[in-house]
């Protein structure tokens, strides 16, 4: 019954995907094929100066003949309809062609490398953030839950209002200018130092580690509370249930029924929405890691929007996509597992 | 619902609001900020900076990254603080051949650090000879500035500055107390103009000056030599160290004027996405409730490719390609938001939807047009507008986001551009906090009145998750 659930849900995820790059083809189709315009005259430009022995009038001939050859190899005398299926099947099976200006750390300008390579770094940041982020809220949220309305409940609560609007990007600002300028703790940004200890070593863990810090406490800062309300919210609308009341009645200890009753119940859905709001922050706060240079997807954006790079933007924006959708359908596998109340394979 | 009722249920509502503390401080928020936007005009130090933000010529008198004035009140050395001198003494005098225009300026020094600049302006037409002297508290009469000028027929804008044309006037007026072993020292191209005017006439006046405090007089003379010449409306600008309630940028713009500028447009954008996103959520969740069957499945899978859209990178693509104004900005993100409502909107519609009050009206032939609109959506307003006032932070922060990376409208000032510029000055790296902080905080405060507002009519609407 799960099994057929999980495939269910996966292939579901799988069509999302698709239409969702056909739609960005679609979209972006014009501004793509500009790039490709421009590669194509850049590219004629180049081979023309390496013609020594030709006419004028022949070289233009010739130049014609060769941009006829690109427009007919990239596809551009096709139409319209075409050339964005053509340009969807390549996005899904990962070719996003070549930048226009970035280069990988290889110097590859092949867009899939240059993407691939950053998404190991969102995740190291984003991940270690997630679990931190978790921990605290859960630990905290259960300490509000058992003294709802009292001192402690009032002032976190107070706290989750007050970082609601805050964007993350600017409590980065403050904290680089805190920790990295005023009083010199933490490095102001980068993955690793200059010149980066070598590769694989103990002291390159401990270097990457110590660029981790500022981003993460601020990630962290700024997330957990919203985690900690929610588990309270969550944990006492479980207290209010009438099995909660029943054992109660029974005379179990406060402890028990927290721990043993309430917590059973509440605990999936607590793990689930948290592992949901992290994935709904990487999407939102993905951006967040330009302020820190980090080397990740969302700092790949800032460069790509910069240097006005289209194919490093579009490739970017996929396997974004493409990593978000499969958070969400983890996710739902996951609760379809740990919570067996819900009706999986059912009528949803 | 009938009008009666609704008053009343508005009314046994805002009873319940006014225990709520922090909505309350949430209001309170809110009605700073719609103050700020109704007395903008009164408010704002500098009129035009809502046009002129981006015009380098509107801030060239100011000083570049100098902190706010109040941070005099921190240290005993105290700054010059930027000042503009508007009223003056007028006193014309017939000589005949020429006509002579003085004004005369006072200004009251009591610094310890001189200001950068005297910057003299005023509306000249013809070939006035403009002649500016400093009288000094102790007597010292110094003619700083003497030129002719070429204005035309037109009244033009003359702009002179002190620090740049009188140098050499000042260190031959300096020299005379500094030894000449002192004196060798001294680069005469390098000294500080205002330094020197503003320092006691005493040995180390070039070196290490010590401000002379009292009230100087700024005196112009524009000396007309015909009918054609004029000079009139002249005014004084003193760009100090430290100026204004929250300081200038690097490119001499006023923070707190931008700040107050940015009210209206993150109001205007946040309240907008919101009521058009939750609206378009409200009515798609209830429609799709309340047709089920495969119409219900069908919405529901285009909600979910909605909902897989990462949301931030999606609208920076969108931004960077089609460079959008401030209202399609506003449209392309409530064409993302809505979803956010959509689930709970859904799943109370099927509630409601079972209720005996929408089986009669079904019996009594109404449309369903009239059943959505009429019976079902009214219900939810209540929790529409707490989702309103919770998608408002959201709404602000990203536009705040796409601006941060020079995407947003270049036509209006808002947070996020100020904080983009900070961000690309180099404002984190040489510690401009007065740059940084209070674009920030002022998001921040947007989000906390909207958040307040809205955690408190969620408490009330969903009685689970009051407190015991």
């Amino acid at each position: 019954m799960y099994w057929k659930f999980a495939l269910k849900r996966v292939i579901n995820a799988v069509i999302i995907y698709i239409i969702l790059i056909f739609i960005f083809s679609a979209l972006f189709n014009v501004q793509m094929e500009q790039t490709v315009y421009a590669q194509i005259d850049e590219n004629i430009k180049m081979e023309t100066m390496q013609l020594t022995d030709m006419k004028p009038d022949e070289i233009k001939q010739w130049a014609e003949q060769r941009k006829e050859f690109y427009y007919k190899r990239y596809n551009l005398d096709k139409s319209v309809f075409e050339r964005v299926v053509i340009r969807a099947t390549d996005a899904l099976i990962f070719n996003y062609g070549n930048s226009s200006i970035i280069r990988s750390s290889g110097g590859s300008r092949d867009v899939r490398t240059i993407v691939l390579e950053t998404i190991p770094r969102t995740l190291l940041l984003f991940m270690t953030a997630m679990v931190i982020d978790v921990l605290l809220g859960f630990w905290l949220g259960i300490k509000k839950a058992q003294k709802p309305g009292k001192g402690l409940d009032k002032t976190t609560s107070v706290a989750t209002m007050v970082v609601y609007g805050m964007p993350s990007w600017w409590l980065g600002m403050l904290m680089i200018m805190a920790f990295a300028y005023m009083f010199k703790i933490f490095p102001s940004g980068g993955f690793v130092s200059t010149p980066p200890p070598p590769h694989g070593t103990w002291a390159y863990f401990v270097d990457v580690l110590y660029h981790l810090i500022l981003p993460v406490l601020t990630l962290v800062i700024i997330g957990f509370w919203g985690r900690a309300f929610l588990t309270r919210n969550i944990v006492l609308s479980t207290l209010q249930e009438d099995y909660i009341m029943s054992a109660r009645a029974r005379g179990i200890p406060e402890r028990k029924v927290l721990y043993g009753h309430a917590l059973r119940s509440a605990a999936p859905p607590i793990v689930t929405m948290g592992l949901l709001a992290l994935i709904v922050s990487f999407g939102g706060n993905i951006i967040y890691e330009g302020i820190f240079s980090w080397p990740g997807m969302g700092n790949l954006y800032w460069i790509s929007v910069q240097q006005n790079d289209i194919p490093v933007l579009m490739g970017n924006l996929s396997l974004t996509t493409g990593l978000y959708i499969t958070g969400l359908a983890v996710l739902d596998l996951i609760y379809g597992f740990l919570d067996p109340r819900i009706k999986v394979g059912g009528k949803a | 619902m009938k009008l009666a009722e609704m008053r009343e249920s508005l009314k046994d509502f805002w009873g319940e609001f006014k225990k709520e503390k922090t909505g309350v401080f949430g209001l309170i928020l809110f009605a700073i900020f719609m103050f700020i936007v109704i007395f903008e005009p009164f408010l704002l130090p500098f009129e035009d900076a809502n046009t002129r933000w981006r015009d380098i010529s509107y801030w060239q008198d100011w000083p570049k990254s100098s902190p706010p004035a109040w941070t005099n009140w921190f240290t005993s050395d105290k700054k010059a603080v930027t000042e503009q001198l508007t009223e003056f003494k007028e006193n014309s005098q017939d000589l005949g051949a020429m006509v002579m225009k003085e004004f005369t300026f006072d200004y009251d020094y009591q610094f310890d650090d001189a200001p950068n600049d005297i910057i003299i302006h005023g509306n000249a037409s013809g070939q006035p000879i403009v002649v500016v002297n400093i009288i000094r508290p102790d007597g010292t009469d110094l003619e700083v500035y003497q030129s002719t000028y070429n204005a035309g027929e037109r009244p033009k804008d003359i702009r002179i500055s002190v620090d740049n044309s009188s140098r050499d006037i000042i260190y031959n007026f300096a020299k005379k107390f500094e030894t000449p072993e002192d004196l060798s020292k001294v680069k005469p191209g390098l000294i500080k103009t205002t330094n020197g005017i503003f320092a006691k006439a005493e040995s180390g006046i070039l070196r290490n000056p010590v401000a002379l405090k009292g009230d100087y007089q700024i005196k112009i003379t524009a000396i007309l030599r015909s009918k054609a010449d004029n000079m009139e409306t002249p005014y004084i600008v003193l760009p100090g160290k430290v100026s204004g309630v929250l300081g200038t940028d690097s490119q001499k713009r006023d923070i707190w004027t931008g700040v107050l500028a940015g009210v209206k447009w993150a109001l205007l954008i946040g309240i907008l996405t919101a009521i058009v996103s939750v609206a378009i959520g409200v009515i798609y969740g209830v429609i799709s409730a309340y047709l089920g069957g495969w119409k219900d499945a069908l919405m529901q899978r285009v909600f979910e490719i909605f909902v897989s859209v990462p949301l931030l990178p999606v609208l920076i693509v969108l931004s960077a390609v089609f460079e959008p104004s401030i209202w399609t900005m506003v449209l392309m993100m409530a064409l993302f938001f809505w979803t956010g409502s959509v689930k709970t909107v859904r799943s109370m519609a099927m509630q409601i939807k079972e209720e005996t009050f929408i089986e009669a009206s079904k019996a009594l032939g109404a449309s369903n047009f009239r059943i959505i609109f009429k019976h079902m959506v009214p219900i939810l307003i209540p929790y529409s507008f707490s989702s309103i006032a919770l998608f408002i932070p959201g709404a602000v922060v990203y536009e705040a986001t796409i601006s941060l990376l020079g995407l947003g409208d270049s036509q209006i000032v808002t947070w996020g551009q100020i904080l983009s510029d900070a961000l690309h000055s180099g404002a984190v790296l040489n510690g401009l906090w007065w740059w940084v902080v209070p674009p920030g905080l002022a998001i921040a405060f947007m989000g906390m009145a909207f958040a307040f507002i809205g955690f408190s009519m969620d408490k009330i609407l969903h009685p689970k998750l009051r407190t015991r």
